[in-house]
């Protein structure tokens, strides 16, 4: 079954899935939400904590992603299969350790084929 | 705590002399007239805050202001701070963090801070509860310290914090304030009158929602916000660049443009090699630990933390590389150590200082030195040459300038005042305008920026003019530049150097900055069309106010904000005299690139052409009686006549 997953390290602590999240009932932005991103002391870590099954109220793009996945900007929230889940994590993984971009977004996320370019070029 | 909604502004005043604390609500139509922030703050500054005040004595008032985008997912809900400057002009800077949204939903959108207290306090406020809290604790600790003092005090992780350092304590020229240990705000003495007021820390807890007026068109209004942001849709090319990289990234392209300030200012290109040491690739590659963002920023990584992994200073952690600090730290007082120029920078946000007044004072001083200005004697022992023969003393000189404590005394006053301190033509060396520091930004070959920050009203900053580098005209078409009623030859505007069309481009960009500002909004987020199309933005304050305006009264609401803040700069005594480009720009060329000083014949015209189209006279630069009743201000201009400005008609 599809579920909301986290990559933690990807979490920029912006929020807006949490912000998202809280005003689809009533269009009220508060904190409340069934996404919370708990932040630690020192700016060290930021830790989005899921309490939702992907099952969104409203999602407001119309594709069946959760809302708070569609806006996450840094592909740290994605939607997927257990499987899939895996093999994403995996991806990420595999790019970080080629480009250094890649310890603040997801491939997913990263519009320019630089990889594809260069493999070209050679 | 309840919701609320953007119908109401509510204004907290606390008189920190009487302990006195009230609440008030601002007049409706000042949503409609002035947005928010920074708008509403220059017009509270210019009702409350009388010509001639002392801005050290207790009659300054500081404001913090929020605007009806704070708490929602647009705009990154910046702050506004604004009070009079130690300079005598506005003092206005904005911030970022999560402050702003904390304080709206605390259920209150401006604060006013009036007095000056007997002993260091910090005001607490949780919903309706506000308090001002005894900080002799605090007084003395760096910004860092204060973090975890406070946090550990309160301990509610949810509880947001706006502090200084002992940079602002003790009234150090262009000391800022900061929030969430990275964000500065307030280069323009803001963080100098908060440590006045003794005033030592901020923190706002808030368990309120804001609702919107119309949630159907504003999220119909953030997908086109947001598609205009967004990595892959951008029209902007460099988006994404900007977005992961962050502003450093200009360093590499300034240094073949001939556009880098090195030595100074002395010469404007630093080479390849050396600017490659300090770019942002290799502080990405082995520096940052972590992407940090404002609150719901649709930006992935402009902000990031670090922490130096080798070498002597193994395990330093600070926040944040943006475009300033490469020049200040780097190029300008010639360091290719990035780990050096990395300490410094972290160390200014611990101290609560401003990267460019210590950057700029200290290349001014070295060059100093280099010309026998300043000796040994002067410098408490210190090697000060360009190339930092000396990174201890240099490192420690931080808290020397935070302390005024030896040498750091002079350096703490500013490069302007400290040459009239040193003498011998010392102030032929500061790159200063109205007696603050430069920012790092090309002026030679790029008029539209030597424009821009002379006639800033806080002193120079970009952030209120920015064109987005590098300059793209194609951005935006010509029909849409028809359709916005923005009328003028932007290709022949974004010639470097031609004079042509300067002023009128700049006039553009105050307005649509002024308006960004006040919504509020972030600089980086106006990229896609130069930010000279602010439908988006238009909808998105339409839709979440439920103010029904028409396009052109929107605009009409940032010309607003810059003409109440140059009718404060007037009635405190500033005139055209000081929209000046510093001594060095204005008299020497750029070595190597051709690049001619910025001569009368050149300089005058455009000045000329900016004060016109703005309908500001063009011996005094003070806003016509007829501009300011366009702009239904006549209160203004009596209040100027009062105070003995004269006021053409």
């Amino acid at each position: 079954m599809k579920r909301i997953h986290v990559i933690e390290d990807l979490c920029n602590g912006c929020r807006l899935c949490q912000s998202f999240c809280s005003s689809l009932s009533e269009g009220v932005f508060s904190e409340y939400a069934r996404i919370q991103v708990m932040k630690a002391a020192g700016e060290e870590r930021d830790t989005p904590v899921v309490k939702c099954s992907g099952d969104c109220v409203r999602p407001i793009y119309k594709n069946e992603i959760p809302t708070c996945v569609a806006v996450c900007p840094t592909g740290a929230l994605f939607y997927a299969e257990p499987q899939e889940a895996e093999e994403a994590r995996r991806e990420w993984e595999n790019a970080r350790r080629q480009h250094s971009l890649f310890k603040v977004i997801a491939p997913w996320k990263w519009p320019l084929p630089w990889k594809k370019q260069q493999e070209e070029a050679a | 705590m309840k919701n609320r909604s953007n119908d109401t502004q509510i204004l907290l005043r606390v008189n920190l002399s009487t302990g006195a604390v009230s609440r008030e609500e601002l007049p409706r139509d000042w949503t409609r007239l002035y947005l928010g922030a920074r708008g509403v703050n220059s017009r509270l500054l210019f009702n409350e805050v009388p010509a001639g005040i002392d801005p050290w004595g207790d009659q300054n008032v500081l404001y913090i202001g929020t605007g009806p985008m704070d708490g929602l997912p647009v705009g990154n809900s910046r702050i506004s701070i604004a009070c009079k400057s130690p300079r005598g002009s506005v003092a206005e800077g904005s911030g970022g963090g999560f402050f702003g949204p904390e304080l709206r939903r605390a259920g209150y959108d401006y604060l006013a801070i009036h007095g000056k207290a007997e002993r260091p306090v910090y005001l607490y406020i949780c919903d309706e509860t506000v308090e001002i809290r005894d900080a002799s604790h605090l007084w003395g600790l760096t910004t860092d310290k204060t973090d975890a003092a406070l946090r550990s005090e309160i301990c509610d992780p949810n509880f947001q914090f706006r502090y200084i350092g002992p940079a602002g304590e003790n009234c150090v020229h262009a000391s800022v304030i900061m929030g969430n240990l990275n964000n500065s705000a307030g280069r323009a003495g803001c963080g100098e009158v908060m440590g006045s007021k003794k005033l030592k820390a901020i923190a706002v807890r808030g368990t309120g929602g804001i609702r919107v007026a119309n949630y159907a068109a504003f999220l119909d209004a953030y997908k086109e916000y947001r598609s205009r942001l967004d990595l892959t849709t951008s029209r902007d090319p460099w988006t994404p660049v900007w977005s992961v990289y962050g502003a450093p990234v200009l360093a590499r392209l300034f240094t073949d443009m001939g556009s880098l300030m090195t030595f100074n200012a002395r010469e404007m290109s630093w080479g390849r090699d050396k600017t490659a040491r300090i770019s942002a690739e290799v502080f990405l590659d082995d520096y940052v630990t972590k992407a940090k963002a404002c609150f719901n920023c649709p930006w992935t990584a402009c902000q990031k933390q670090y922490e130096i992994p080798k070498g002597k200073y193994k395990g330093f952690k600070g926040g944040n590389y943006w475009a300033g600090q490469p020049v200040v730290f780097g190029s300008s007082i010639d360091n290719d150590d990035l780990d050096l120029l990395l300490v410094i920078s972290g160390l200014c946000n611990q101290y609560g200082l401003d990267i460019f007044h210590v950057g700029f004072t200290l290349s001014w001083a070295m060059e100093c030195f280099e010309n026998g200005l300043l000796t040994k004697a002067d410098t408490d022992g210190l090697e000060l040459r360009f190339g930092c023969p000396d990174p201890d003393g240099l490192v420690d000189l931080m808290r020397k300038i935070a302390c005024k404590e030896g040498f750091g005394a002079l350096l703490a006053m500013g490069s302007w005042e400290a040459s009239k301190v040193v003498g011998r033509g010392a102030e032929r060396f500061s790159l200063s305008i109205k007696g603050q520091e430069l920012e790092a930004i090309t002026e030679r070959n790029n008029y539209m920026v030597a424009l821009g920050v002379a006639v800033s009203e806080v002193g120079p900053d970009h952030t209120r003019w920015y064109p987005p580098y590098p300059c793209n005209p194609n951005l935006i078409s010509k029909e849409e530049l028809h359709e916005l009623g923005v009328d003028l030859d932007l290709r022949k505007a974004f010639q470097g150097r031609n004079p042509e069309e300067k002023g009128k481009l700049l006039r553009w960009f105050s307005i649509s900055r002024a308006i960004v500002e006040s919504m509020p909004g972030c600089v980086f987020l106006v990229r896609d069309t130069l930010g000279l199309d602010l439908r988006p933005w238009w909808k998105l304050f339409g839709s979440a106010t439920g103010l029904e305006m028409a396009y052109p009264d929107f605009v009409r609401a940032g010309e607003r904000v810059f003409n109440l803040e140059r009718a404060f700069n007037v009635r405190e005594g500033f005139s055209r005299a000081d929209d000046r480009p510093p001594i060095r720009m204005a008299t020497e060329d750029v070595p190597h690139f051709g690049y001619p000083k910025l001569s009368p014949e050149v300089f005058e015209p455009m000045l000329d052409e900016y004060y016109e189209a703005n309908g500001w006279s063009k011996t005094t630069s003070v806003p016509t009686a007829g501009k300011l009743a366009e702009l239904e201000m006549s209160d203004v201009t009596v209040a100027l006549q009062k105070a003995g400005v004269e006021v053409e008609p």
